[in-house]
């Protein structure tokens, strides 16, 4: 494919900028042993594990727990590797070594058809695809949590690292006791051999310290005591008793308290400021005005003795603002602007087969129709935070962050200071979603702090500051459109979309080096449109990449997320013009995707798809690859008094290998809810360039008593681990739209859903 | 003012019309207790007044000066748990955390007053927010400390 081949060159031509051309293969991940924190006892045998003196294994813990139970997964991989029980595994917060970096999640960004990838082998094309972008994110080394990228990610090197780690305490103690290595087993951490010696890792770290044995081989899957079986999470025990320690809970001594007031206008500035009336209030101290970091708004912070005395403060600054240069902006004017390009521009073309034109001309029959999705915010339940302390020329910050590098250098950035001058703490995080992708907060930490003469402090939004100065879920708007032939056969279908790219707006952010004047195609914007699964002989998929001047980011399943909704709408539009059941329409255009057809098959089963239900239910189904994960989802609704009631959803996925089957159920039951809250409210307006939501009020979120009861089957696969933490979020709004159509006749075109 | 908190008496000096909330985490360093919202509508911050779930952030600290204030630091301990606490773990509810002191406090509030809660009394009580969707294990795991109570046990 040409487009594609444009892409690639022009993916190769950054690397090559960026890294040379230098060494081949993609550097080794096991990293040297002084990538780990030094501490007393401990001996560290690469950049991953370090061993205690009395046995138990620390594990560098590069990623960040926000709920999606990947601080208990990986250490399982290591577990499992080093033959330790789970509890033997402690976490501590990896360095920021370019080792630590999310390969998976870059390589993930390149727009590929994932039916390319089913079969055994991969087409060249695509292998050099990976190979060229995997190198190229191997050595930029962005830590970042997100993608649903983790376990994926980082499936090969840790389970290598603990082999490794392994076999070289092993062979210690082979060579201590004199006995060939292959003749000792391990369990529990326990070495032994039939001699009658024994030893436990930490009797035998110091003689393995310096050794890197090669030819390690993994554990093949039969062996596995711990992968795939649930294993209680190891963060809940902290999360019931309130000791949890979240962004919002460090408490430092002599900390102070800022409370942040951006401007309302979205890009706006404080034109004129009178503090007078603030500052006179008790236990406030200090006011700093900030200025718009990593792409924000500026605003106000005033700083107190509590976060209380801070916001109390804040609110009483008497403060003109005035709209950016650009103009403030309107989501109706973006609507109609999207429109226009929809009507206008031809856009990038993702993906191409068949002879579209040629079907579309001898169609007997044509279907039409737009779907569009509005901005959201993130919502997380912890609003932004980053606590900070600027002295002697150093700079610590103790941040929920999903970025920890990017915090560092945004706190490099704001100080004027070396980056090696800067400690980044990652706490807990209160939900992250994608929003915690960004380090805005962090840049107004540090400022405050610089301020503030050594003294640590706290710096943190109101709700209401977090909702109307997100980095919101673009606006997208997309046109279906597909020929029938006489017999009523589907012989094509095009679909072009329009909406804001957020991938160039945020690689600019993380990573400024690699940003040119001319954004990269973002596979985000059409992600769910031009990799359907089904196989209509001609298909044309294309987006229109806007800028609307609205701060975008990603958000819990990105493009996925609306545009499932989208195609998976449509189809079933397609199945009621062709007169099938929509779960038979699917099937019968499944057939050269058999893995998808058996995730939909077995979702269908299990929810007795075709039986009858209560008189006033429905279902509806849907059918969405994403991260690598097939998801299908089956939805029971009905209607009391014009409110959509989901009774149950009936999920089935393909997640490839499972390390946690227990976090895969959760993570399932959570996308359904948040999907639900998405598809039943959510909405984001914005006039003169002032976001209308600002709280829970008018921003509302699914209840206890509003949620479904959610059932996980999980397909058995020896795949590559995939995605986990989004792949259940997309099927949901068209599950439930295309229950609503079967209960009332009429098509959900538009999110949120209104009947 | 006195303050009865945990069973321990503490004096504050704080302004009359602060929030609970502040006093508990920024003066007192409770930091258990969450904010959420600032406007009751999410209950991440829900402690115990006199034995009533009580949403902390609207709570003016004079309001409740000499009554009993019960907060997640006191529902019980890793090593001697709520039967509440024993049954969020094994049904596994919590994700990214956050709103759990508050939804814990409310359903430890709910169990007091109604030992035997249905599903209908448990829509109607607990409406605490949770951006996670841990719902329906909530709903379980409060079903099983109910059923563990009424046995005299442990979850």
């Amino acid at each position: 494919m040409k487009r594609r081949t444009w892409l690639l060159s022009a993916l190769g031509a950054t690397g090559a900028l960026v890294v040379g051309w230098g060494v081949m293969p993609a550097r080794s991940r096991l990293g040297s042993p002084e990538l780990m924190l030094q501490t007393e006892g401990d001996v560290a045998l690469n950049g991953w594990i370090k061993i205690a003196q009395d046995g138990a294994v620390v594990l560098a813990m590069p990623r960040s727990e926000m709920g999606q139970g990947v601080h208990t997964g990986l250490a399982m991989l290591v577990a499992e590797e080093l033959d330790v029980p789970l509890n033997r595994v402690r976490l501590e917060q990896a360095g920021g070594d370019s080792i630590y970096g999310n390969v998976a999640m870059l390589v993930a960004s390149l727009p590929f058809h994932p039916l390319d990838s089913e079969g055994g082998h991969k087409p060249a094309k695509i292998k050099m695809g990976e190979w060229l972008v995997g190198k190229v994110a191997r050595e930029l080394g962005i830590n970042a949590t997100g993608g649903s990228s983790s376990i994926a990610d980082l499936w090969d090197p840790l389970r290598m690292a603990a082999a490794t780690a392994r076999a070289s305490l092993v062979q210690a103690a082979a060579a201590a006791w004199k006995v060939p290595a292959n003749e000792i087993t391990v369990a529990q951490g326990v070495m032994q051999h039939a001699s009658g010696q024994s030893a436990h890792y930490g009797q035998m770290v110091s003689a393995a310290s310096g050794s890197t044995p090669s030819g390690i081989q993994t554990k093949s899957h039969e062996k596995w005591q711990l992968i795939g079986q649930a294993a209680p999470r190891t963060d809940i025990p902290s999360k019931v008793t309130g000791q949890a320690t979240f962004g919002l809970d460090v408490r430092l001594p002599g900390m102070l308290f800022a409370a942040v007031r951006m401007s309302p206008i979205l890009g706006g500035t404080a034109a004129a400021v009178d503090r007078k009336a603030a500052l006179a209030l008790p236990g406030v101290m200090k006011l700093v005005q900030l200025e718009a970091w990593g792409e924000g708004t500026a605003g106000l912070a005033v700083v107190g003795k509590t976060t209380w005395h801070a916001r109390q403060g804040v609110q009483a600054v008497q403060v003109q603002w005035q709209p950016p240069g650009t103009g403030a902006v309107d989501t109706p004017r973006i609507q109609a602007a999207l429109l226009n390009s929809l009507n206008t521009e031809s856009g990038f073309t993702f993906h191409e087969q068949g002879v579209p034109t040629q079907a579309e001309k001898a169609a007997a029959t044509r279907i039409d129709a737009l779907y569009q999705a509005p901005y959201l915010a993130h919502a997380t339940m912890e609003p932004m935070n980053c606590t900070a302390q600027v002295k002697d020329g150093k700079v610590e910050i103790w941040v929920p962050t999903q970025v920890p590098q990017m915090a560092r250098d945004m706190a490099a950035k704001v100080a004027k200071v070396d980056k090696d001058k800067v400690t980044v703490h990652v706490t807990q995080l209160g939900g992250g979603f994608g929003r915690r992708l960004e380090v805005d907060f962090v840049g107004q930490a540090v400022q405050v702090a610089m301020a503030c003469e050594g003294q640590p402090v706290q710096l943190s939004w109101s709700r209401e500051e977090d909702m109307k100065h997100d980095f919101y879920r673009p606006m997208h708007l997309a046109k279906f459109q597909a020929s029938l032939d006489d017999k009523g056969e589907v012989t094509s279908l095009r679909i072009k979309s329009a909406g804001d790219a957020i991938t160039p707006r945020w690689m600019a952010r993380a990573a400024p080096h690699l940003s040119g004047p001319i954004d990269m195609p973002d596979k985000t914007a059409s992600e769910g449109l031009f990799d359907l699964p089904y196989g209509f002989a001609s298909q044309h998929m294309s987006h229109v990449a806007t800028k609307s001047g609205v701060p975008v980011g990603f958000w819990r399943s990105v493009g996925h997320s609306h545009n499932a909704f989208f195609s998976e709408s449509f189809i079933d539009e397609l199945a009621a013009a062709t007169k099938q059941d929509p779960l038979a329409f699917r099937l019968n255009w499944l057939k050269d995707a058999p893995r998808y057809a058996a995730v939909l098959q077995l979702a269908a089963g299990k929810a007795g798809w075709g039986t009858p239900l209560p008189a006033g239910r429905a279902r509806g189904i849907a059918l969405h690859e994403s991260f690598g994960s097939i998801v299908a989802q089956v939805a029971e609704v009905s209607l009391t008094e014009g409110q959509i009631r989901v009774h149950r959803v009936v999920c089935a996925i393909d997640c490839g290998t499972v390390v946690n089957p227990g976090t895969v159920a959760q993570q399932v039951e959570s996308s359904v809810i948040f999907g639900l809250t998405a598809a039943l409210f959510g909405k984001i307006d914005i006039v003169g360039g002032v976001v209308q939501q600002g709280n829970f009020n008018n921003y509302p979120m699914v209840t206890l008593s509003q949620a479904p009861q959610v059932e996980t089957h999980i397909v058995p696969s020896t795949r590559h681990p995939a995605g986990v933490g989004e792949p259940a979020v997309p099927p949901l709004a068209p599950a439930v739209g295309n229950a609503l159509f079967a209960l009332t006749g009429k098509r959900q075109r538009a999110l949120p859903l209104v009947v | 003012m006195q303050l009865n908190i945990n069973g321990q008496s503490r004096t504050s000096t704080a302004d009359p019309s602060m929030p609970l909330l502040w006093v508990l985490r920024d003066e007192l360093n409770l930091t258990g207790t969450k904010f959420g919202c600032g406007i009751a509508a999410c209950g991440a911050c829900t402690v115990h007044v006199d034995g009533q779930a009580v949403r902390s952030c609207v709570m003016p600290v004079s309001a409740v000066a000499n009554q009993a204030i019960k907060t997640i630091e006191s529902l019980g301990t890793a090593e001697k748990p709520h039967p509440l606490q024993a049954a969020w773990i094994v049904e596994q509810v919590p994700q990214c955390g956050y709103c759990q002191s508050g939804m814990l406090m409310a359903a430890a509030a709910l169990l007091d007053k109604n030992a035997n809660p249905s599903d209908a009394d448990i829509d109607a009580a607990m409406t605490n927010l949770c951006r996670c969707g841990t719902y329906q294990r909530v709903r379980a795991a409060i079903h099983r400390a109910a059923a563990s109570m009424k046995k005299g046990g442990a979850a």
